[in-house]
């Protein structure tokens, strides 16, 4: 069940007539304390929340939800600065998806929410094996890389990054996220992640200008894609 | 969103109002008394207390340690400041700590005795400068003063106390004061007070405070007192009239010089002119005399100016040899109508005899004003009056002058041997004498020569020429009378010849300086930019009074460094922008006043600092060295006349900086809405299609056939990835900081831009087969990555649209240098000539082009242009060798912020 917090009844129509042909229920809700008190007594399995909202910031809903919950939230933004974006993703949204967007964006973005909603991951978030994307092999056990079943040499730093990311695959991962877990608290440099970054494409990419596995996310961070198309 | 840019920034208005509040200044509160003990510092605390209890922010900034008992219990509970301990001279010293004090900013301070001294090594010599800043910034200010620390009032309380007091307040502090409480008490009262030891601990008590507590004089002081303040209300009474009263009726003018009487007479004016609310005008005559000026009287001279000053006159200085002609001239052309003068005290000298008194010449010459005199001082400091000074002071011996004098002697004594050989009269010698004594007060410098000559000669002409020969003896009655006649003539001569050079060594002085501001005007006409100005500025300060100098063009706590002109024989200049220096002159931004060197404030700097100020704006704050001495009072005042056309000058720079401005900001405006009306035409037509579309497809559903509707379908679609393509065009332009055409720029992958681009195009053509090529090494560049994916996308967009479908189109990125190079390339027919010029620009010359066949291209690209631009890229299109197009812009590498 999907809940819609949407203000404009236009692009309410048209994502409830996306989820509801791709077998989704749908709850919409107009207002953004409407939509909290529908959350609360629903319990949906995703949220589809709009930051413009008449009456109470969008991201003010978002932390209310998160000082319950942990429900998947999908924030849909008109707005395109990417200090927004962090700022929903830092505060606990789990992706966010631009105005105008497609259907398959849209259903993709679901999926991938609900994939990792904590309901689905159970316990065995920390068991997974290996990680399979495209021609792409991650084995967390081994801790090695194999593509197209040859073994991939990296660093363990480089290592680490790849990992975090195919555990999160589809899901956007902000940069001071990203320099966080694997550099710790108190890191702050972008350019050494950049560079990394840079030397793993050139290892898993067959052209680093057109990523296939590591998309970048402009001025937010890195989406490991979760198939190849 | 962008109703979001026409809506005002709250933050910024916000901003504005906590602005004008800081500049509002605080309301000063003083507690005003006639003696010491009559309860001022007691009935301040407890005002403070009723405000504390109110809840105002309160802060006990300096109350005397001396305080009676009772009155300190009056301190608890309010916080209290730490005092300032200064070492001076191995004495510990305790003074308010002004600084602490503004960094706390409390909305009330107390500071007890506002007439008090700073030790040396505080910022301010007294405190009622301390107390204006803290006025000035804003924050209500509580003191208390007594009677006789009023500047004006000063020589009043001395005559009836008999007690000198050397802490002074000028008396403006006093009239800018908001409240003024006036703190009273029976002298009887006051009296008892005293004998119990309540107001000074017992040892305290000295002689000459016991003279000071007589009940008389506490009477006096009482009336004083009260008077002054009863004045105060009259004067607020009738403040509205005020300024008409000022300007139509009287105008005063106190003659002052350097007798120490002059300072009396310049209180008495200020007391008067305070009380018709007049003008005022303090006026110096530089004569002849004032050339042998003794060091002292040179500083009493200074020492009058600086009072008077402070009293709020007007201080001109006149050069002239006749002291009552010039101020005579000077009084009936600007209209004054009373005249203050001190009794001159001129003894009966032989001028005298035949000289009128000046105050009588003054009255002949100006029977229409009145002549106020004001007696010398008699009291005690009557034997400290610096004698007449002989010039023997300044007297410089010189073996030339010295040789001249001999020579010219020797040379009349032999032309007159010569004249009585030839039999030819005695009173021929006398000439020959006379014209030597002319000749040599004309050579010699100074008086000396020319009365000795007279002398010399007069008992040459004895010895020598009158019977009997060769001794200082005459025998013939009418000799002595042509002796005296002679020495009178030579003496006259003599001085008149010295009066006249020193004269016209004056008017060459003054004519230099006329000069010189004239020169610097003209200069300064003709200069534009505010470099040449202050380049010019210092060049001449530098010339003109070997020091050097410096110039901050803006408050230098914010602004660069200011700009240093060496002068050859001054130390050096750099020193004029250490942090201390440029604390001082931000001190003079802030509170537009001199300081530094040579003032009451901040005297330990090492320079002289003074403000350029225009329309009650500080426009520069240019400071002279003194590091080879103080600058002397016409050298200041030189200054202030060069500052006042430097600030006409900045001024006429800032309007034409600010026209300038205007001009670009209307051409701007004509560009935007230039862009505006193209773009409003460009998202019609889609709009029309969108529209035109829709309805068919909903009015028909029954009559169309499913094709159509399918093609009717993809139109719409097509058309509205158009629209959001412009839009998301027009937003990154939004993106670029309007007034400075600057981005943010923080370093991004290159590669990872272009991937960007490459994906969202590909989201739109996944038809197009694109080919990217990126170097080995990451490019990091400095850049607003959207914006740049944005011109990409722009790019790519193009080169697909202008090739065919099956053909690649290829991107580049290369380092090339010290930027890196992005190039787009395709496999198209390459840009018409025609086009070249027109290709960067929103503007399509000719009308025969419809907006419509250019659709998207013409602003896309010029948006692209802007972005580049505003990163300090270059961008240009050529056409390949081997057919198609190559787009191509760099980025620099390194940040040029």
């Amino acid at each position: 069940m999907v809940l819609v917090i949407e203000d404009e009844d236009a692009i309410c129509n048209f994502i409830t007539a996306i989820l509801n042909s791709n077998g989704y229920r749908v709850v919409k809700s107009n207002t953004g304390k409407d939509g909290l008190s529908v959350a609360v007594s629903y319990n949906p399995d995703v949220i589809l929340l709009d930051l413009g909202l008449p009456d109470i910031d969008g991201v003010e809903v978002l932390k209310s939800i998160r000082e319950w919950s942990k429900i998947p939230v999908v924030v849909v933004s008109a707005r395109g600065h990417e200090r927004e974006k962090v700022e929903v993703l830092d505060l606990g949204a789990d992706d966010y998806i631009v105005k105008p967007f497609g259907t398959s964006e849209l259903l993709a973005r679901i999926r991938t929410a609900l994939r990792h909603s904590p309901q689905s991951m159970g316990g065995e978030s920390n068991g997974v094996e290996k990680v399979t994307i495209g021609e792409l092999v991650i084995d967390f056990g081994k801790r090695v890389v194999l593509l197209d079943g040859n073994m991939v040499h990296l660093t363990p730093v480089e290592y680490k990054i790849l990992a975090l990311l195919s555990k999160n695959a589809g899901k956007v991962l902000t940069h001071d996220y990203i320099i966080k877990e694997i550099w710790g608290a108190y890191a702050d440099d972008s350019h050494t992640l950049r560079v990394n970054m840079a030397n793993i494409r050139r290892k898993i990419e067959s052209n680093p200008g057109i990523p296939k596995y590591i998309l970048t996310e402009m001025g937010v961070g890195y989406r490991m894609a979760e198939e190849i198309n | 969103m962008e109703a979001l840019e026409t809506r005002p920034d709250p933050d910024a208005i916000l901003d504005e109002i906590r602005e004008q509040q800081e500049k509002d200044s605080g309301k000063l509160k003083i507690f005003f008394g006639y003696a010491a003990g009559v309860g001022k510092t007691y009935a301040m605390l407890d005002d403070a207390q009723e405000q504390y209890r109110c809840g105002k922010n309160v802060l006990v900034g300096y109350v005397e340690p001396h305080t009676r008992p009772d009155t300190m219990q009056f301190l608890q509970g309010l916080p209290a400041l730490p005092p300032r301990k200064i070492l001076y001279r191995n004495i510990e010293l305790q003074e308010f700590d002004l600084d602490e004090a503004l960094r706390r900013r409390p909305e009330l301070i107390l500071v007890d005795e506002l007439a008090h001294t700073n030790a040396e090594g505080v910022r301010n010599r007294k405190r009622f400068q301390d107390i204006e800043e803290l006025l000035n910034a804003g924050i209500d200010v509580y003191t208390t003063v007594n009677v006789q620390h009023m500047e004006s009032l000063n020589d009043v309380i001395e005559d009836i106390t008999k007690v000198r007091v050397k802490e002074t307040v000028p008396d403006y502090i006093f009239e800018r004061a908001d409240m003024i409480k006036l703190v009273d008490i029976e002298p009887q009262e006051l009296l008892r007070r005293f004998e119990e030891g309540k107001i000074y601990r017992l040892n305290q008590v000295q002689t000459a405070m016991r003279n000071f507590f007589s009940l008389d004089n506490l009477k006096l002081l009482r009336e004083i007192a009260m008077r002054k303040a009863a004045d105060r209300i009259s004067n607020e009474n009738q403040s509205e009239r005020r300024l008409s009263q000022k300007l139509a009726n009287t105008k005063m003018l106190v003659c002052i010089g350097p007798s120490p009487s002059s300072a009396r007479c310049i209180r008495w004016t200020a007391r008067a002119a305070d009380a018709f609310h007049a003008h005022w005008v303090a006026l110096y005559v530089e004569s002849i005399e004032s050339n042998y000026q003794s060091e002292e009287q040179q500083k009493t001279i200074r020492a009058n100016m600086d009072l008077a000053e402070k009293l709020g006159a007007e201080i001109v200085t006149l050069s002239g040899h006749d002291i009552a002609e010039t101020v005579c001239e000077y009084a009936k052309l600007s209209g004054i109508t009373n005249i203050v003068v001190g009794k001159s005290r001129n003894k009966k000298s032989l001028k005298n005899l035949f000289e009128m008194d000046f105050e009588d010449k003054l009255i002949s010459y100006l029977p229409n004003i009145e002549v106020y005199i004001i007696p010398g001082s008699t009291i005690r400091r009557n034997y400290k009056k610096p004698r007449k000074t002989i010039p023997i002071k300044t007297f410089n011996f010189s073996w030339l002058d010295f040789a001249k004098t001999l020579g010219l002697l020797t040379a009349a004594t032999v032309l007159s041997f010569g004249l009585r050989r030839l039999g030819i009269g005695e009173q021929n010698v006398i000439m020959a004498y006379i014209l030597s004594v002319l000749i040599i007060s004309r050579v010699t410098a100074g008086h000396v020569f020319g009365v000795v000559a007279s002398v010399v000669s007069v008992l040459t002409f004895n010895f020598f020429f009158t019977e009997p020969y060769f001794t200082f003896n005459t025998i013939q009655a009418g000799y002595p009378i042509t002796f005296l006649i002679m020495l009178l003539a030579a003496l006259i001569t003599s001085t008149m010849t010295v009066r006249i050079k020193t004269q016209a060594s004056l008017a060459v002085q003054r004519e230099r300086r006329t000069e010189v501001l004239y020169e610097i005007n003209k200069k300064l006409l003709i200069t534009r930019g505010l470099e040449n100005i202050v380049a010019l500025t210092n060049e001449y300060i530098v010339n003109l009074f070997d020091r050097s100098v410096i110039f901050f063009a803006a408050d230098p706590e914010q602004g660069e460094d200011g700009s240093v002109m060496q002068s050859p024989d001054d130390v050096n200049g750099s020193l004029l922008n250490s942090a201390d220096e440029k604390a001082v002159a931000h001190w003079v931004f802030l509170n537009q006043k001199r300081a530094g060197a040579g003032t009451d404030t901040l005297m330990g700097a090492a320079a002289f600092y003074m403000p350029v100020i225009s329309q009650g704006k500080v426009l520069a704050v240019l400071g002279v060295s003194c590091l080879k001495g103080t600058l002397d009072h016409s050298t200041r005042l030189f200054l202030r006349m060069i500052a006042s056309q430097v600030a006409m000058s900045l001024e006429r720079q800032h309007l034409s900086d600010e026209q300038r401005g205007i001009i670009v900001e209307a051409e701007k405006e004509k560009m935007r809405s230039n862009l505006l009306r193209a773009i409003a035409h460009d998202l019609r037509t889609p709009l029309a299609g969108i529209l035109g579309a829709s309805s068919v497809i909903r009015e028909n559903r029954n009559t169309l056939d499913e094709s159509t509707s399918e093609k009717l379908n993809a139109d719409i679609q097509e058309e509205a990835q158009w629209l959001l393509r412009m839009v998301e065009n027009l937003l990154s332009v939004t993106r670029i900081n309007e007034s400075a055409s600057k981005v943010t720029k923080s370093p991004e992958a290159a590669e990872e831009v272009i991937a960007e681009a490459v994906g969202r195009i590909k989201k739109r053509f996944p038809q197009r087969k694109i080919v990217v090529s990126v170097p080995d090494e990451l490019l990091e560049v400095p850049m607003d990555g959207t914006l740049i994916a944005q011109v990409l996308i722009n790019l790519l967009e193009n080169a697909i649209k202008h090739s065919k479908d099956e053909s690649p189109v290829e991107i580049v990125l290369k380092k090339k240098g010290e930027s890196a190079l992005f190039e787009v390339l395709d496999h198209g027919k390459g840009i018409a000539e025609d086009d070249f010029p027109y290709l960067f620009t929103s503007y399509v010359p000719n009308g025969n082009k419809s907006s419509d066949s250019s659709r998207g291209m013409g602003i896309g690209l010029s948006i692209c242009m802007t972005i580049i631009k505003a990163h300090n890229g270059t961008m240009e299109a050529n056409n390949r060798l081997e057919g198609g197009a190559v787009f191509q812009f760099s980025l620099p590498l390194e940040g040029s912020e």
